[in-house]
């Protein structure tokens, strides 16, 4: 039987985020982030393009809730707590769109770009699959993008646009707030999840793709 | 066939006495006749509290890189078992030879007075050190050499000097120097030290076999981080010898070294990644390792990777940890020698025992290890 323990695990998805967090400043619009050439339009097309993947963010957790059976009725709990912290997300993004002169009706209607669906795709796969607690390697990277990665693209768009916090608040929340999500994180992999078969490896593995599935997003900006 | 390899003494070449806080600017300078604002922060972060200049208080260098290097190897000669002129090939390593050319091994065999040699030059910032000592490890592990010295040198006091900073027009109107181009002047000093290496175990003293050394760049992901030679601007780097003249170039500032500490702290993960994917291949076994030797520039960078390491069961034991970054000072290449040179000779190492080298460089993002086996 191949288990691993939360160190291993933790080693494993330390790895994945090193990879992933220092490609994305390669990425066409985060590299023009870090220049400082960043355009307003930059801005409205990053949130328009971020609010069709956080929208779902909701939707997926309680999709792989309901796909939690009896035997892991804790990790179900702690599934629904994260989709009810999570589910709102998007009408900051909404607001943000709006306060920099967007038009609620189209941040509302924006299509998905080809990553994001691709990202979308995966996850909801996963999470219609029997007790997909692997998915705690999805959760792994995005929490990480809010903890470590959210404030300093918030910081530096409010100040290449002059912009209010209040006009960048999606980005400087998730900064502040998403402190105590790692800590829940580290409780969920000593659980005991981690005796199931493979599990360790499918965590990382599932972090793997989602920071690859993220990052094309990313890199497709705009491309719907 | 290959051979098993050995650092079998070390020295050091530590110029002039140690500097005490206080007195660093005596020795650099004061760039626009002030004291530094940025000094007392700097020393807050890294906590060094003495180190060694090769520069008088006149601001005049009383030595070359090539002297240091050539004194650390003449000084780990006389720690060994074998006679200077044993030494058949030499690799050096510095962040900055004394002239653009030729290279610096070229001077340091010179200085060294030994008849013709085998010589590499390896030149980037403090991984350097692992680059000359992994060359000088295939060299006799093949066979190609029976002993070898490797040396690091740094001279960057020199740099340091108003002069370097006074011909931009911008310093020397606003009278303040940017944090990036006056962080390093409080954070790195001068010194040299060097192995002595060999395909055969000493036979009255210690020796340190070479279990591998293993480096990683990620330059594909990241920009240049420490910068002396070009300006970085939003443009990009602009190279000193593209300007219409040496003097230009100096006036844009070309040639003061500089660091940009948000990319630097950007570059913890993937140093941290790179030693665990080495736990993960069990080239690391944290419990078998004795003393944790890590060329780190900074306390704060410390404080920061600890977190990490603790939660992914990395961590080696902080009473493991060796390092004499607080009184030597950092000395770029020069460090990781100086730090093991200091640890055999004060420690009582016995059969057995491992040490593990770290060499992280912020230039453009590399990471080197280095696992030693007391024999």
């Amino acid at each position: 039987m191949n288990t691993m323990n939360s160190e291993e695990v933790t080693r494993g998805l330390i790895k994945v985020w090193a990879d992933f967090s220092s490609r994305l400043d390669k990425v066409p619009i985060l590299e023009k982030l870090a220049r400082g050439k960043f355009r307003l339009e930059d801005y409205k097309l990053l949130l328009m393009n971020h609010r069709q993947q956080v929208v779902e963010g909701g939707r997926w957790i309680a999709r792989a809730a309901s796909s939690i059976d009896d035997r892991y009725f804790d990790m179900r709990s702690k599934f629904m707590q994260h989709c009810v912290t999570e589910h709102r997300d998007f009408r900051m993004l909404e607001d943000n769109y709006v306060s920099i002169g967007g038009k609620r009706e189209d941040i509302q209607n924006g299509e998905k770009n080809i990553g994001t669906e691709a990202l979308n795709a995966f996850m909801f796969h996963r999470a219609s699959q029997p007790n997909p607690l692997e998915l705690l390697g999805s959760m792994f990277i995005i929490e990480g993008l809010g903890q470590n990665k959210a404030g300093e693209w918030g910081r530096a768009i409010r100040d290449q646009l002059k912009l209010e916090d209040k006009q960048v608040s999606f980005f400087l929340y998730h900064a502040e707030h998403d402190d105590g999500h790692m800590e829940e994180f580290d409780e969920a992999l000593n659980s005991g999840i981690l005796g199931i078969e493979n599990m360790g490896r499918d965590i990382i593995k599932t972090a793997k793709i989602t920071a690859r599935l993220y990052q094309l997003q990313l890199e497709e900006i705009g491309n719907v | 066939m290959q051979q098993d390899v050995y650092i079998n003494a070390l020295g050091t070449f530590l110029p002039g006495p140690p500097v005490s806080n206080a007195e660093m600017e005596d020795y650099l300078g004061r760039i626009n006749g002030e004291n530094s604002r940025n000094r007392a922060p700097v020393l807050r972060q890294n906590k060094i509290k003495t180190r060694h200049y090769a520069v008088d208080k006149s601001g005049r260098a009383n030595t070359t890189s090539a002297q240091m290097a050539s004194n650390a190897i003449k000084n780990a000669a006389q720690n060994a078992e074998i006679s200077l002129r044993d030494i058949s090939y030499l690799a050096t390593s510095s962040t900055l030879g004394d002239i653009l050319v030729p290279g610096l091994a070229s001077h340091v065999h010179a200085e060294l007075g030994l008849p013709p040699i085998e010589i590499a030059n390896f030149q980037s910032v403090c991984a350097s050190s692992l680059m000359a000592l992994k060359s000088a490890w295939l060299q006799l592990k093949t066979g190609q050499h029976q002993c070898a010295a490797v040396s690091g040198s740094e001279l960057a006091s020199r740099y340091f000097q108003p002069g370097f900073y006074e011909c931009v027009p911008e310093i020397k109107s606003q009278k303040s120097i940017p944090l990036d181009a006056d962080f390093l002047r409080f954070t790195l000093s001068d010194g040299a030290g060097a192995a002595i290496l060999e395909n055969r175990p000493n036979t009255g003293q210690p020796s340190l076999k070479i279990l591998w050394i293993d480096i990683r760049s990620y330059a594909d992901r990241f920009d240049t981080c420490m910068i002396a030679g070009g300006v970085k601007d939003t443009s990009g780097t602009h190279i000193w010898s593209h300007y219409e003249s040496p003097v230009k170039a100096a006036e844009a500032g070309a040639f003061i070294l500089r660091q940009d500490f948000s990319l630097m702290h950007k570059m913890i993960p993937v140093w941290v990644s790179h030693y665990l994917d080495l736990i993960d291949q069990k080239k690391i076994v944290i419990e078998e390792i004795d003393y944790f030797c890590s060329h780190y520039s900074s306390h704060s960078l410390r404080v920061e990777a600890v977190d990490l390491l603790k939660k992914s069961g990395a961590l080696i034991d902080e009473e493991k940890w060796f390092t004499n970054l607080y009184t030597k000072g950092n000395t770029g290449t020069a460090s990781i020698f100086i730090i093991l040179e200091e640890l055999y000779r004060e420690k009582n190492l016995q059969k057995g025992q491992k040490i593990l080298c770290h060499v992280p460089e912020s230039g453009r993002a590399m990471n080197g290890l280095m696992l030693l086996e007391v024999k």
